[in-house]
């Protein structure tokens, strides 16, 4: 019987809809990718580099690197400029005409329309069409990116610039009751930039509650706190001195206790997201009915069987997360075409608590044979998910899709072969306590268990304090609203002092709204030096400065004082970072930040990270974790190395060292049965920096050889060592001149100091070795491989330090690599 | 550094926290954005609009009852406009000004209005004898005014068309603008009359929030002006009057009133629109700024009569920034210009508006209502503006084509 190759429309090309076509690049589909504007990138394609010494962690550049792969997508057509106008049901999919009139069929709509940053015209009182220095963070983007942002500041080497955070957002009024999850976030990384770049500026952000979430914010509020004002409470108004030009703003001023108003040189205003136009028109001829925000994150945005709805068309996202729903949304299709029938092979799961079970539980329902390391506590006995409690870890080999674990279980050593590893151990969770109190306080968990269990002994007034040890993880100040709900249905009364309410996730600022609709009480201190707590009777009083009326000391009397723990990282970490040969990230948790891997995934292919081992995860983010992580399982072949790596090991000259095996930071090189290293396709991302660190010499590039390379050295030009993810894909959109010659390279790394001396030998006038910002480097250390290169080059007597330069450029740092060239 | 103690079950808490979706202050999100809107914005002292809604939210009466900002407040609403929940700081303050009263904390001169207000119908005190021997007399120099023997003001006629309802100043200190707007009348060639039952446009039960009080006011002006039987009440130039007899009206005496409502600048509009009133605008040969009173424009939508009318009798009208609904209050709202003691304060609120009306650079200045009209006219004083304040239906009566 013949099959016909299912056809897939992607409405969008933006990072979800990018995303999704990539997932489906090994499967046996043709994708139609549909953009109105005259590039896949999307949004996030008009971002800024982030990065300052390190990368920031944005993602912003992955869109240009995502762009380029799609381009070059072989089951890709690409429609550009172009929409779609009509789509009709017809048999077993539709059909679909775009606005150019070409028409072709469809299986199954992958529906990826994005979102719109929230203009701010619509708010009269901020005056962003009169005031030309009121600019909003879609602006600073572009400001940044074309680097000519100065202009606004006069020549002023201190300029000040606020933000005004929730511009768009979290208001009922205005039928935006959501928070758009990532506006905090990106102003504290703009913040972050703007010191980097105008070390004496002086910036102050105000903000309604900051949304201090996930691994990589934690450490940059930090120290952006140091460097930076944060003020509580957002202006509404921007007024315009009329002598002075500066624009103005008021805000309650705590010392005089009265109000202040600060003049500024620019305003940015952080803009929410809202769905895109084109997602309101999208679902009009799908006959979806999206929610009252125009998202689909919640009912009734239930779509119909065919349409995948993906990325910020489900409700506002960040980058990675929209790549994430992007590849959970192809797997979707995937499976609904009936693709994923290959055998499924084995898969484990580390660690010891309901996030590992919850994990083994989903991964072992999809029909994959389920091992976990694990006590497995809360799954059933008739589980199809084999239990190995009590295994001690010995080593690991192999690589994704054939990994060996060897452990010891029961005094014998013993062996499993599996396709991947998902490690969801649980951290260490410390009850916190008051020193200064005799009277026990409760823990959060066992707060929330006595109202669902025994709701008669719930106290009549209870106190939850959070953010008092730390700022709080959203999934205890998600369970303290929902808890105090319940304790509010049952008649008592309950506050919660914090220092902000973190309301993320889709209904997050409904659930804070509702909780002060029914009368929880809410407080808001500064600093933990603003409370102070005393035993009285058998429960407590408080103390309480309360940040929002300064002249006055509240006094708060409790039965009950609820404290949520301290999460912080197991002591297992480590070892199990050893084993998985993985690196912690700053906080000592697993993963190291780098957004080249996604959410979930590590630099060794196979290895999966899911809940709060390695990012702040509620039970929500848990599943998508795991919907990602599967969806990899359905849209790779682990088992089918057919990549062609262009290295390859010379074992005439390899005089087993073992380096490549060492340093390969893909783990993608193992020793063979015949005690040879071997260089396993599948698991290698042809990085290269075994090429250039063999002491023998012995691993070779199929295509780029030192003396390939050599070769391209034109003499008296300047050399560009450009990596094809970052500084080559920046230099994409221009024309460079004669006199500068651009060598694409895998990454930074193959800029070996051999390399750069026979570029200088061969008569370069300048080297310039180009690649990904320290941290952002998909190999890891690539990019510090070649700056200590240049430096080893440099120290040589005779080398001129103006001709071998480390620059590093994201892909979508055009302009500084337009700059860099103009003054080479 | 004092300090107070949470009580759910204080009066306040239980008056506020009742209220539905918009009004319940326990909904106040913290945002913040309600402070820098305050009106006080450049000045020391005066409320944290804030923190009255957060002492109400906590049940901390006593606190907010003893705070001057709850007399401060000019009840303008500039930060209601932004705040995200909707809370209504207008009624949060009136509530809690109800409460101030109870104990007896209310500004001397309010309390002598309004008790003058309830016992003579004016907050003036003026009686019926007094009011037939004013009007009788103006009504004669408006005779030589129009240069018409048979031109009359007349008063406590039935069955009139048109009922104007004054502003205490017009039969006070201030006559010379009733004069103005009897010439107006005149022009439309319609039937209408004073009464001896409506001298006041003025609800301070509003001020001070005693829903009783506005409401006993209220139906004071609308049980009489039923009886006569009139089509229209016309109302002064009034900003709190125009939003309690026309925006609240219904809500404060729980029916339709038998009669429909006008501010003097719609009346005149509408007869200019149809053609019976005519302008010269080449009487006043100038451009001029507008200020929109809080409780016309913001609070009850009346952004466009004052306007046009201005575009008809004038060389132009041009904004003050910000204006309409972010127009910024000229910091006689809310009772503070009925209390006696409050000039030394209401020249720090007014300062925003003195700093507007400068960077127009323009001489003249018109508002559509006589207590705007007569803290501008302050304001131009003390800060040396130089700048002649009027008002929109008196400028329409200079320029009058009779």
């Amino acid at each position: 019987m013949e099959r016909t190759i299912p056809n897939i429309l992607i409405i969008g090309g933006g990072v979800a809809g990018m995303a999704a076509a990539i997932a489906l690049a090994d499967q046996d589909v043709v994708v139609y990718l549909v953009e109105k504007e005259n590039g896949p990138g999307g949004q996030a394609a008009k971002w800024a580099c982030m990065a300052t010494d390190t990368c920031e962690n944005c993602g912003a550049c992955l869109s240009i690197e995502m762009a380029d792969q799609v381009k070059k997508q072989k089951n890709l057509i690409l429609h550009l400029n172009t929409s779609v106008k009509n789509l009709n049901k017809k048999g077993q999919g539709y059909e679909m005409v775009l606005e150019n009139k070409i028409s072709f069929f469809v299986e199954k709509i992958i529906m990826a329309t994005g979102f719109s940053p929230f203009n701010p015209v619509q708010i009269n009182s901020l005056h962003y069409d009169a005031y030309k220095n009121v600019i909003t963070t879609a602006d600073l983007n572009t400001l940044l990116k074309d680097e000519t942002l100065s202009r606004y500041f006069n020549q002023k080497p201190n300029p000040k610039i606020a933000f005004i955070q929730c511009v768009g957002s979290r208001n009922r009024e205005q039928g935006a009751d959501y928070c758009s999850q990532v506006c905090c976030k990106i102003s504290l990384r703009h913040a972050n930039k703007l010191i980097h770049l105008y070390p004496e500026s002086d910036i102050t952000l105000f903000y309604m509650d900051l949304q201090i979430i996930g691994k990589e914010i934690r450490p940059l509020f930090q120290s952006l706190s140091k460097n930076i004002e944060l003020t509580q409470g957002v202006p509404a108004e921007i007024l315009e001195n009329s002598q002075t030009n500066m624009l103005t703003l008021v805000s309650e001023d705590k010392e005089t206790l009265s109000r202040v108003s600060k003049a500024f040189d620019l305003i940015v205003l952080s803009v929410g997201m809202q769905p895109s136009q084109t997602l309101e028109a999208t679902a009009d001829l799908l006959d979806l009915e999206p929610n009252s925000w125009g998202f689909f994150n919640t009912v009734p945005g239930v779509p119909l069987k065919d349409v995948v709805v993906a990325g910020c068309a489900h409700g506002p996202k960040n980058i990675l997360s929209s790549q994430q729903d992007g590849r959970i949304a192809a797997a979707k299709v995937v499976e609904d075409l009936g693709l994923n029938i290959k055998k499924k092979k084995g898969i484990a799961i580390f660690g010891e608590g309901v996030q590992a079970d919850q994990t083994a539980l989903s991964i072992s329902s999809k029909g994959y044979p389920t091992y976990l390391f694990g006590p497995g506590t809360t799954l059933s006995e008739d589980t199809a998910v084999t239990v190995l409690n009590k295994s001690r870890m010995i080593s690991l080999s192999g690589t994704a899709g054939n990994f060996s674990l060897y452990y010891e279980s029961k005094n014998k050593k013993q062996t499993l072969t599996c396709t991947a590893i998902i490690a969801a151990f649980e951290p260490k969770q410390t009850l916190n306590r008051l020193n200064s109190l005799k009277n026990p306080c409760l823990s959060l968990d066992a707060f929330s268990e006595l109202i669902e269990k025994t709701p008669n002994a719930c106290p009549d007034e209870t106190a939850i304090l959070l953010d008092y040890f730390g700022p709080e993880f959203k999934s205890f100040a998600g369970l303290a609203l929902k808890t105090a709900v319940k304790a509010k249905a049952l008649g008592k009364n309950i506050s919660i002092i914090m220092n902000k309410m973190l309301v993320y996730g889709a209904l997050g600022q409904r659930h804070y709204d509702e909780a002060r609709q029914k009368n929880v009480d809410f407080f808001r201190f500064e600093t933990s030096e603003d409370l102070k707590f005393k035993d009285s009777g058998n429960g407590f009083l408080i103390k309480l400065k309360e940040a929002t009326l300064p002249f006055i000391e509240l006094d708060l009397h409790c039965d009950c004082l609820v404290l949520p723990p301290s999460l912080s990282p197991a002591r297992g970490f480590k070892d199990a970072a050893a084993l998985l040969g993985q690196t912690l990230d700053r906080e000592g948790f697993l993963q190291s930040a780098n957004t080249r891997h996604g959410l979930t995934q590590s630099p060794r292919k196979g290895i999966f990270f899911a809940g709060t081992c390695h990012d702040e995860a509620d039970p929500d983010d848990l599943n998508t974790e795991i919907d990602e992580i599967l969806s990899v399982f359905s849209t790779t072949h682990f088992d089918l190395p057919k990549i062609d790596t262009g290295v390859e090991i010379n074992q005439k000259m390899c005089a087993q060292c073992l380096t490549c095996i060492r340093i390969c930071p893909h783990s993608a090189i193992i020793m063979n049965e015949k005690n040879r290293p071997q260089i396993i396709p599948d698991a290698c991302f042809s990085c290269h920096l075994c090429v250039s660190n063999c002491p023998a010499y012995a691993i070779e590039s199929k295509t780029l050889t030192n003396d390939q390379i050599a070769r391209k050295i034109k003499k008296d030009t300047v050399t560009i060592l450009a990596c094809e993810r970052s500084a080559a894909l920046a230099a994409g959109p221009l024309t460079l001149p004669d006199r500068i010659s651009l060598i694409e390279i895998p990454c930074a790394c193959r800029a070996s100091s051999d390399v750069i001396l026979k570029a200088l030998l061969n008569g370069a006038s300048k080297v310039i070795i180009s690649g990904c910002h320290s941290e952002n480097c998909r190999s890891l250390k690539g990019s510090n491989v070649a700056d200590s290169s240049v430096r080893q080059v440099l120290s040589i007597p005779g080398v001129e330090s103006s001709k071998v330069i480390w620059e590093p450029i994201a892909a979508n740092e055009t302009k500084k690599f337009e700059q860099i060239i103009s003054k080479a | 550094m004092d300090n107070a103690t949470i009580n759910k079950e204080s009066a306040l808490y239980k008056l506020l926290n009742q209220y539905p979706l918009g009004d319940n202050t326990s909904e106040c999100l913290t945002c913040g954005a309600c402070n820098s809107r305050c009106t006080w914005f450049d000045g020391e002292g005066g409320p944290l609009p804030r923190q009255i809604i957060r002492m109400a939210a906590l049940g901390l009466d006593e606190l907010l009852v003893n705070s001057d900002m709850l007399w401060d407040c000019l009840v303008c609403n500039r930060c209601t406009q932004v705040c995200p929940m909707g809370i209504t700081m207008d009624k949060v303050v009136r509530k809690a000004r109800s409460l101030a009263i109870a104990d007896g904390k209310i500004p001397e001169d309010v309390k002598i209005g309004i008790k003058r207000r309830l016992e003579t119908g004016d907050v003036n005190g003026l009686t019926t004898e007094e009011f037939v021997e004013t009007v009788e007399w103006v009504s004669e120099e408006f005779v030589d005014e129009v240069d018409d023997p048979k031109a009359e003001i007349p008063h406590d006629i039935k069955g009139t068309k048109l009922l104007y309802l004054p502003n205490p100043r017009e039969l006070g200190i201030n006559l010379l603008h009733l004069t103005a707007m009897a010439k107006l009348f005149y022009a439309t060639k319609e039937t209408w009359t004073l009464s001896a039952h409506h001298t006041d446009v003025t609800n301070w039960g509003y001020f001070v929030g005693k829903d009783d009080i506005t409401e006993k006011m209220a139906l004071m002006v609308v049980e009489p002006a039923e009886k006569l039987g009139v089509e229209t009440l016309v109302l002064s130039e009034c900003g709190h009057g125009y939003h309690v007899l026309k925006y609240l009206l219904e809500d404060i005496i729980g029916r339709k009133p038998e009669f429909e409502v006008l501010s003097m600048p719609e009346l005149i509009v509408r007869y200019a629109q149809k053609g019976v009133l005519k302008f010269d605008p080449g009487v006043h040969p100038y451009k001029i700024a507008y200020h929109d009173p809080c409780n016309i424009a913001r609070k009850s939508g009346g952004y466009d009569a004052p306007r046009e009318l201005l575009s008809m009798v004038c060389d132009g009208v041009v904004e003050l920034i910000p204006n309409r609904e972010d127009g910024i209050c000229c910091g006689g709202g809310g009772g503070i210009l009925q209390d006696s003691h409050s000039t030394p304060k209401r020249m720090i609120t007014g300062k925003p508006k003195a700093d507007q009306i400068k960077a127009t650079g323009l001489q003249n200045l018109a508002t559509a209502c006589l207590s705007c009209h007569r803290q501008l006219g302050e304001l131009s004083k003390h800060f040396k503006l130089g700048v002649t304040v009027d008002t929109v239906a008196s400028l329409a009566s200079e320029a009058l084509i009779l």
